[in-house]
């Protein structure tokens, strides 16, 4: 697992590298700019050693890593928790992308819970109903909406219900030129997501009622399910306990697991709409050439990737006693 | 690769002689069984070959030219009508014009006319909604220029519709424009005016006494308010940002600002200026299209100038004795009659409007922006060639949607595939051999998978494609180049799908078999096992199919994919992220979304038939 982080971060800090920019270079071309009498490989040199970019490549990933020290001795890498810092807003990155993260994480959370509430029951309805036309509709239905992408959703619900119903802003985050405190500013703010929060649940709605229904159809059919039948069991106290906490087990894990991959799903989403969240700030520092934040961004959605995998890994077990993790004969 | 494809799929005949009645059920064919009993799955493979067909037949009759921008045709509306000239003025002709979209005609009666796709969705106008005082009275002149109508009533009054935010008509004053002159607004003799022009935001009167008044947009016409007012003028024309004056004296000005530098004659081109070459000639008719000039000379020369994009020094090859008298031109081509009655058109001919028939009836011609139109003695329409329209509209830069959905088209199924068949080709190799062989092997391939699955795809890609923009490649590799970031993130799933099938085949007793009598592990491991779950592949690869085309078309759509002006679905949807596009101009997203979901849907629902038709146990519980 760490090994796995650690060749991706020397993985991600090599592709990285590729990336003709040279933030010393730029540094002492803007002091040359400023005052003529300074000797460009002087200052090129000066500011290297102050970024912690001169010496080889291995030097400089273990510099970025936390795990060797600058020219002045001091070690500033990710393992001492320093991001780096951004061209563009001249913070450090932490700071940055604190207010994104916010928003990506109330946007994302906020769809999550709403589209489990759509998909848990329609999901298992559909397994339960399996082959009925209402089955059969949502099916053709769930396939529609996993294939379209979501930015044509997204373009979709705009047209639908920005422009031609005028329910909603078309983009931003906040009412411009309107200072709402408190209640008032949080009612604008749910305004302002609303369109992105229904294009975000709308794009999830086809995989996750198609993988409930996959997993209750699975857990109808295991033995226990006959033995509770053959003993007269009530239908519904078979669906709802005995089906029903079996097919949980797959769909915990994937609830995990999918929370972490919208971080990096939600990218289109906050491109579309305008919100600042940290796709946003990442799709703007891969191309403003913003080096050091998008950097941090990609081992942050890594990192998330990972961690999803662990906690999936750790919430099985949890769920089912019958899975013991690392248990490998 | 084809035997296991005729394995899989014809696997019967190879096997020995049946006894009668004894039907072999082979897995391939409850496949085929299963999957054809489905009737929304088997139209979705109708609906999709078609799709397929489509784009990868289609481009070859459509052609393309992938830098082309027009823009005079931006933002065109779906339309079939732009050559369809209405039935009350097609016996009494007595002018046609066009400059954009949309084209102007006038009867003889007077009587004011307006077809082509007339509507401006910016500003909720529509040119087909005429003054009421023309209505009435009924114009003796008309012209159109990009997005206003100036035309002459009979009563002498000067009367402009459209779009005048630059100037274009009106007697207010606007910011970076050439007020129409104050003389104009108490009216003007109809007797008196020789012509009316407009062009590119800018409009022009000539007087019959050789008074010309110029006026509009003095940022898209450079030299405008220099020649804002001019005497002894005989005929005014506008390319896209130049007035030109032909002088009673023969000469043609374009003030101070000379833009006509080579000339190209019947005999061929020649490298000096227009007005060199007229010193010892008498000009007596011209007409320019965007960046051309095209001017008859007293000795019945026809000359043409400026910037030869279209073969608009091509000029027609006249019997002899045979000469023009009158010229029209439209955006890129030129028109003209002789007087023999034959009608002449030449220049950029993409939409057939050059192909006027030399009848020896013609006896006026004139030009929309890119169609044509003969006429005869009696002001009957005689021919019509040029674009009709455009079924899906244009685009922000003028180009066709349909031609830009056929070759993007072909782009992005390209591209989606592949990237499906080289990540299967990596997912295959994986993990046959690390299913098939176990060991070292297997742990270190599964471990490299988990690296490969543990990477978020968008963001890498993204960055993957970001750091190739620095490189300089041609746009052909670095489509290549996709295709391969694509692919090599892309393999995980299906390998590990693979290697859990290989373990469950490795343990068969035809395995057994084959060891036993001594074959290859490696022959094995891909001539024995890998046909046998080579069905679970394909299912897999065309779903596989369909998530390729959403990511192409996702990074294409973000700007990190393929780059314009190579369309491909995803990122002719690029510029639509904004909500000017999305209300006014609807065709430019519905279009190419809906090609794009039609594609993916039916691949889903395809692949997701044959998935459920390849589960043993979706059938035995139906």
């Amino acid at each position: 697992m760490l090994a796995v982080l650690l060749l991706l971060s020397l993985l991600v800090y090599l592709v990285y590298n590729l990336l003709p920019i040279d933030k010393a270079a730029d540094m002492a071309m803007q002091e040359i700019a400023a005052n003529k009498n300074l000797i460009y490989a002087e200052r090129y040199l000066y500011w290297q050693r102050r970024y912690g970019l001169d010496g080889g490549l291995l030097v400089r990933y273990l510099r970025w890593l936390g795990l060797a020290p600058f020219y002045d001795g001091s070690f500033q890498g990710l393992l001492q928790g320093n991001l780096g810092s951004s061209i563009a807003y001249g913070k450090p990155v932490a700071e940055v992308i604190v207010e994104p993260l916010k928003n990506t994480l109330f946007l994302n959370l906020l769809s999550t819970a709403l589209s489990l509430s759509i998909t848990l029951p329609l999901g298992a309805f559909c397994a339960i109903k399996r082959g009925s036309k209402r089955d059969t509709a949502v099916q053709v239905a769930t396939i529609v909406g996993y294939s379209m992408p979501a930015f044509i959703i997204a373009i979709l619900f705009i047209w639908l219900f920005a422009i031609q119903l005028n329910l909603f802003p078309v983009s931003g985050t906040s009412s411009v030129g309107k200072d709402y405190v408190g209640f008032r500013a949080f009612l604008d703010k749910l305004w302002h997501f609303g369109l992105p929060l229904l294009v975000t649940t709308f794009v999830s709605l086809g995989g996750m009622t198609r993988y409930v229904r996959a997993a209750m159809i699975e857990a109808l059919h295991l033995d226990c399910i006959r033995t509770a039948r053959a003993k007269g069991l009530h239908e519904r106290l078979i669906v709802r306990t005995h089906a029903w906490r079996n097919a949980l087990l797959p769909i915990v894990t994937l609830i995990v697991g999918w929370l972490t991959s919208i971080f990096s799903g939600s990218i289109m989403i906050e491109n579309v709409f305008g919100i600042n969240g940290i796709g946003k700030v990442y799709f703007e520092a891969l191309t403003t050439n913003d080096n050091e934040i998008a950097l941090a961004m990609q081992m942050f959605y890594i990192f998330l990737a990972l961690a999803g995998n662990l906690l999936a890994d750790f919430t099985y077990g949890l769920v089912d006693p019958r899975v013991r993790v690392g248990g490998r004969q | 690769m084809i035997r296991w494809f005729k394995r899989a799929f014809t696997g019967k005949k190879n096997l020995p002689e049946l006894e009668a009645g004894e039907e072999i059920e082979s897995p391939s064919r409850l496949l085929r069984q299963a999957f054809f009993s489905k009737k929304t799955a088997l139209f979705a493979l109708v609906l999709l070959l078609g799709v397929l067909a489509f784009v990868f037949i289609a481009p070859a009759f459509i052609p393309m030219d992938v830098n082309y921008t027009d823009p005079l045709q931006q933002n065109v509306a779906p339309n079939y009508s732009m050559r369809s000239v209405p039935r009350g003025l097609k016996r009494s002709v007595a002018t046609i014009d066009g400059f954009s979209g949309f084209s102007v005609g006038l009867s003889k009666a007077g009587e004011a006319f307006v077809w082509g796709d007339s509507e401006d969705r910016l500003n909720k106008q529509d040119m087909k909604v005429i003054p009421e005082e023309v209505k009435q009275e009924g114009a003796a002149q008309i012209a159109a220029g990009k997005d206003h109508i100036l035309a002459l009533t009979k009563s002498g009054k000067l009367v402009g519709w459209g779009d005048k935010s630059c100037g274009q008509y009106g007697f207010t004053p606007v910011l970076n424009a050439v007020t129409m002159p104050e003389i104009l607004q108490e009216g003007i003799a109809p007797e008196s005016v020789r012509s009316i022009v407009c062009g590119y935001q800018a409009s022009a009167l000539v007087k019959t006494d050789g008074e010309a008044y110029l006026w509009g947009n003095e940022n898209a016409v450079k030299n405008l308010r220099e020649l804002s007012h001019l005497t002894g003028v005989e005929q005014i024309a506008f390319t896209n940002s130049t007035a030109i004056a032909l002088l009673g004296s023969g000469e043609i000005t374009t003030g101070s600002d000379s833009v006509f530098t080579s000339v190209a004659t019947v005999d061929g081109t020649l490298n000096i200026p227009l007005n060199a070459y007229l010193v010892e000639r008498k000009a007596v008719f011209i007409a320019a299209t965007n960046k051309c000039v095209a001017v008859l000379t007293e000795a019945g020369e026809l000359i043409v100038s400026g910037v030869f994009e279209n073969g608009e020094n091509e000029l027609p090859q006249l019997k002899d004795g045979e000469r023009f008298v009158a010229l029209d031109s439209g955006t890129r081509h030129f028109v003209g009659v002789t007087n023999f009655g034959n009608a002449y058109g030449w220049g950029h001919n993409a939409y057939g409007q050059c192909e006027l028939k030399a009848d020896g009836k013609t006896a006026r011609v004139f030009a929309g922006a890119l169609q044509s139109y003969a006429v005869d003695e009696q002001g009957n329409l005689t021919q019509g060639v040029g674009l009709k329209g455009y079924i899906m509209g244009t685009d922000g830069r003028g180009r066709d949607v349909f031609a830009r959905i056929v070759h993007g088209g072909k782009m992005t199924m390209t591209i989606g595939a592949v990237a499906v068949l080289l990540s299967s080709l990596i997912a295959i190799l994986v993990g046959c051999v690390s299913g098939y062989f176990g060991g070292w092997i297997d742990v270190l391939l599964m471990r490299i998978t988990e690296i490969f699955s543990s990477i978020p795809f968008l963001p890498f890609a993204m960055l993957l494609s970001q750091i190739i923009k620095y490189y300089n490649i041609t746009e052909t590799t670095r489509i290549f180049i996709i295709m391969l970031i694509l692919g090599a993130l892309s393999w995980t799933g299906l390998a590990r799908m693979i290697r859990a099938q290989v373990l469950a085949e490795r343990e068969k007793e035809y395995t057994h078999a084959a060891r036993a009598i001594g074959v290859r592990e490696s022959a094995i491991a891909f001539r024995h096992v890998l046909p046998n779950i080579v069905s679970v592949i394909l299912v897999s690869m065309t779903l596989d199919f369909a998530g390729c085309l959403l990511t192409e078309s996702s990074l294409s759509y973000l700007g990190f994919g393929v780059q314009q002006p190579q369309p491909t679905w995803g990122n002719m949807l690029n510029g639509c992220n904004n909500s000017t596009v999305i209300q006014n101009y609807w065709w430019q997203w519905l279009f190419p979304a809906l090609f794009l979901s039609l594609a993916t849907i039916c691949i889903n629902v395809v692949g997701d038939a044959l998935r459920d038709a390849l589960d043993p146990k979706s059938n035995a519980h139906k």
